[in-house]
């Protein structure tokens, strides 16, 4: 609607399309990285910078490399444990996938359903889109009153 | 009679007021719980005939929490006698006309049927929220701990705290953060 909008203006008036902002990046390693222009006499030097992770600060050091991170701690995660949940999502709430979150199988399964549990429990809420209702008591229907969930009912694998 | 036992003496035959803070709990859990207290079953003293239960005060009732989906599944029924009178209603329905009321039936079909049953239920106050008037308040000297732990919610985490958290989980290389 908002591209029609933009037409009808540009063929009415005969005006240049404007695109002020791009949104779309063409080189995904940009947003990592931070570039730094120095100059030297005649010569501009624009480099890359790694920028360092802000987990990598307070991440945990896996004594077993070859068992997944969750398998290898041997914790008994619940759906209320949002601050271990929280970590395998992103900021509107969706699971990342299993190349990012380096879990087997298994775990990634489980995980994906207990970020459900949360959610659906609103114990996440401020991890959601950006037009949603964050707050669970305005939610529609018998969703805004409270629930738990059984982690026993989960499907074993 | 030595003090102690003199006072053991009072503490059983004495009307005792509990409160207990319905929130995140599961009434049906919770109903097992009260009608112990409300009945006095617990005391040594107990026969049915023998009019022993305590006063149990309920607080934030409209804060009950129910496992998975059961506040759309679990459905209650009414019928006026007249035909067609039948009504069903939803949990999460009557919850929203009365917040007192799921937890004030599950207690109420805790216990049998007999002629004690109403008069025990006299005993049980509930209240939707946290307001409790004074003249109640002031008669309460236990409170009853709760089978469920409160969850708490994310955004109630100070931000320190959810950065300081030790990370399971951390970025690869090439991950674009949004």
């Amino acid at each position: 609607m908002n591209s029609i909008l933009k037409l009808s203006r540009h063929f009415l008036k005969l005006e240049p399309i404007k695109y002020s902002n791009r949104a779309i990046s063409i080189y995904p390693h940009l947003k990592l990285k931070e570039i730094y222009e120095t100059q030297n006499g005649k010569e501009l030097l624009i480099e890359g910078v790694h920028i360092e992770s802000p987990r990598s600060k307070y991440s945990l050091k896996m004594e077993d490399a070859n068992k997944c991170s969750l398998c290898a701690l041997d914790l008994e995660v619940k759906h209320t444990d949002v601050l271990i949940l929280s970590q395998y999502v992103r900021n509107d709430g969706c699971m990342l996938p299993r190349r990012v979150t380096g879990l087997c199988g298994k775990q990634q399964r489980r995980v994906s359903s207990l970020v459900t549990m949360a959610q659906k429990a609103g114990l996440m809420s401020n991890l959601n889109p950006a037009n949603s209702n964050k707050d669970p008591k305005k939610r529609n229907g018998y969703k805004k009153y409270n629930k738990y969930f059984d982690e026993s009912t989960l499907k074993k694998y | 009679m030595s003090s102690l036992k003199r006072v053991q003496q009072w503490a059983t035959f004495a009307r005792i007021w509990h409160i207990y803070d319905a929130s995140w709990q599961n009434p049906f859990q919770s109903a097992g719980l009260l009608k112990k207290y409300l009945m006095g079953t617990y005391k040594p003293i107990y026969h049915p005939l023998n009019d022993c239960g305590d006063h149990v005060v309920v607080i934030n009732s409209g804060d009950i929490a129910l496992p998975g989906d059961e506040w759309k599944k679990r459905v209650y029924f009414h019928h006026t006698g007249y035909p067609r009178g039948a009504s069903w209603t939803l949990a999460w329905q009557l919850h929203k006309k009365d917040p007192t009321l799921v937890l004030k039936k599950a207690v109420y079909n805790s216990m049998d049927g007999n002629l004690q049953r109403r008069y025990t239920m006299e005993r049980l106050h509930i209240y939707p929220d946290a307001n409790v008037p004074a003249d109640i308040m002031k008669n309460i000297s236990n409170q009853l701990a709760t089978p469920r732990e409160v969850p708490k919610r994310l955004d109630h985490y100070s931000e320190k705290e959810v950065e300081e958290f030790p990370k399971i989980m951390d970025y690869p290389k090439n991950y674009i953060l949004r």
